[in-house]
């Protein structure tokens, strides 16, 4: 379909002129003309939502620009402004950078494990296999179950003593038993502590990053591929050239949004470890809360989660820059 | 019986190669199935487990060792507030859904339909803002949450939520709407309905697979939550599941794991099903539309 005739094309204008010639559509008032009417009403459907976001949204953000240079805290409810103290004291502070590092480690290292599993996953999924609806379902499971409810379930399996990991690994004779010096108490070890909060978010978030790539692939027609092979391109010719470039858009997409998650997602470092032992898994979101609610220090707090936008911000950029070319 | 099967050696063959392909395809799936289902088994079987039967090293851990039992959901309903915060994560998720609906629908339905100057820039201005992180957002909402007297109250997450659910839901309504073809309308329009009425007995019914989508999303997306509970919601009868759970039933170092499990289980594993049902949707959504 043309986008005119998605959009009614010209007909409807035309038969509202043609309704509207007894009563003299020249001399009719602005607001009572059809397209004026239209606009009205169309933007008070749209002033619920519009206005929704605009104070729930908006304005909390531009606040939480002001208390980033104010010295809220919870006990004293003026805030004085004081510039950007709060950023220097946070740039000053060595669990900052703590966990300024942690939180990039954590995206980095998170980020290859979910493209290495959802890329061979998806490709298994591509076959034509029986059951695959079922094998589908049972896979996508961890990202559909609420986090904290599945974080739960792997602070059981890290559990110091009890943990079925350790039972599985000491039983294939990996490690030794209980209290011998190689058994790994997961959470309590200072690397071992965040490599068990990588694996939950790698765990939760693979089968996404496969869903969306076999969005992906499902998008690119096979006429185009079949086009492609005719033409005598090699498989790695036709993937370089065809498919990569028509599911880059899509694969963007899916790992700018897995990028803004998994940086501000403070559930399961939260739950599992609450950034410990010590600072050993701290990332920004958890010292963001430990300090704006916990201690009550509004500010830096709020201070400390901007840091966060400008490892967002190129996210959000191209995220527009895609929406903006999607087909009206 | 021989001269059968000779008979029907070469699609034999053909269905040998199709079984080599089939198993391959299994075996290489199998270890992905196993490291996504495993944490949930480990969760059903934890929560049917007595308690003595959880910490002895010297079985095999993955079934039953005494006979399963029920105390553990029994603990859950008469000891804990576990049942308040059932119908605490209902209620809310309820009036999420009806908020998020009053707003979505009709904000869906004059970006997509009603040609207003700017629609474009409105819709994905509306729709990034569902990518602005809870983190940045929590501390000044806790500020409105406190002016609004509403601290300490399930009903702060029942204004928090639709933060996410509108931009989500609006986005996911314009995809809608942009499919049913705009004769319906001009039909009923031509038939002397009103703008609304267009909208409300015309296109609206047509629609409903999509608003009921909407619906699904506003209930599953507010469970996902845990920042926003954790943060404005503190009495112990107040909580939705997801917070209550681990916070509540997690007490020190003395850990119910039994019926922790089972709590997060019974909740969780609707939701996710659920959810399953409607993921491709949820793509679709994030994805801009950029698959058809």
């Amino acid at each position: 379909m043309t986008p005119a005739s998605l959009s009614g094309g010209p007909e409807p204008a035309a038969r509202a002129a043609v309704v509207s010639v007894p009563v003299g559509a020249t001399r009719r008032a602005w607001w009572r003309t059809h397209s004026a009417q239209r606009y009205v009403f169309g933007y008070t459907l749209l002033a619920p939502a519009a206005l929704y976001v605009l104070l729930l949204v908006g304005a909390p953000f531009v606040f939480s620009l002001w208390l980033a240079v104010s010295d809220a805290n919870v006990s004293d409810p003026v805030a004085r402004f004081i510039g950007l103290e709060n950023f220097r004291s946070a740039w000053e502070m060595e669990t900052f950078w703590i966990a300024f590092q942690n939180s990039v480690v954590f995206l980095v290292v998170a980020a290859i494990f979910k493209s290495v599993l959802g890329t061979s996953l998806a490709f298994l999924l591509l076959q034509q296999f029986k059951g695959k609806k079922l094998i589908r379902g049972l896979v996508v499971i961890p990202f559909t179950l609420p986090i904290a409810i599945s974080v739960l379930s792997w602070k059981w399996m890290y559990d110091s003593q009890f943990s079925v990991i350790n039972w599985a690994l000491s039983r294939a004779g990996l490690i030794g038993g209980y209290g011998s010096p190689d058994w790994p108490i997961w959470l309590g070890q200072p690397h071992l502590a965040l490599a068990a909060c990588i694996a939950v978010n790698v765990w939760r978030t693979f089968p996404f990053s496969a869903i969306v790539l076999l969005a992906g692939f499902t998008a690119v027609p096979l006429e185009v591929l079949d086009a492609a092979k005719v033409d005598g391109c090699t498989f790695m010719q036709r993937f370089r050239h065809v498919v990569v470039p028509m599911i880059f858009p899509i694969l963007m997409i899916g790992f700018l949004f897995d990028t803004v998650f998994t940086l501000s997602d403070l559930s399961v470092v939260y739950l599992l470890t609450q950034g410990g032992p010590g600072n050993a898994s701290k990332i920004l979101p958890v010292l963001a809360y430990q300090v704006g609610i916990q201690a009550g220090n509004l500010g830096r707090g709020a201070a400390i989660a901007l840091f966060l936008v400008p490892l967002l911000f190129p996210a959000l950029f191209l995220v527009l820059r895609n929406l903006k070319r999607r087909e009206w | 019986m021989t001269g059968v099967v000779q008979a029907v050696a070469p699609p034999r063959t053909k269905r040998q190669k199709e079984l080599r392909r089939h198993l391959l395809v299994y075996a290489g799936l199998a270890p992905f199935v196993l490291i996504a289902v495993f944490p949930i088994y480990w969760m059903l079987i934890t929560a049917f487990k007595q308690e003595p039967d959880l910490y002895r090293m010297d079985n095999i851990p993955f079934w039953f060792n005494l006979p399963p039992t029920l105390k553990n959901f029994e603990i859950l309903f008469y000891q804990t507030n576990y049942g308040a915060w059932i119908v605490n994560t209902m209620t809310i998720s309820a009036w999420v859904a009806l908020i998020t609906l009053l707003t979505a629908v009709p904000a869906g339905y004059a970006l997509a339909r009603l040609r207003l100057p700017g629609a474009e820039n409105i819709g994905i201005t509306i729709f990034l803002t569902y990518l602005v992180p809870a983190i940045i957002l929590f501390l000044p909402l806790s500020r409105v949450i406190a002016t609004l007297g509403l601290q300490d109250s399930w009903w702060a997450l029942v204004v928090v939520y639709p933060t996410f659910t509108v931009p989500f839901c609006t986005w996911l309504m314009m995809g809608f709407f942009k499919t049913v073809p705009m004769e319906m309308e001009e039909a009923a329009r031509v038939d002397g309905c009103g703008q609304l009425g267009a909208l409300v007995r015309v296109v609206l019914p047509v629609s409903l697979p999509g608003v009921l989508t909407s619906v699904i999303f506003a209930f599953t997306l507010s469970m996902q939550d845990f920042l926003y509970g954790l943060a404005f919601v503190s009495p112990g009868d107040q909580k939705p599941v997801p917070v209550g759970v681990p916070t509540e039933l997690i007490r020190g170092d003395v850990f119910f794991w039994g019926s922790l499990m089972g709590a997060a289980l019974l909740v969780g594993l609707p939701v996710a099903i659920l959810y399953n049902f409607f993921l491709d949707r949820f793509i679709q959504g994030i994805t801009g539309g950029v698959v058809k």
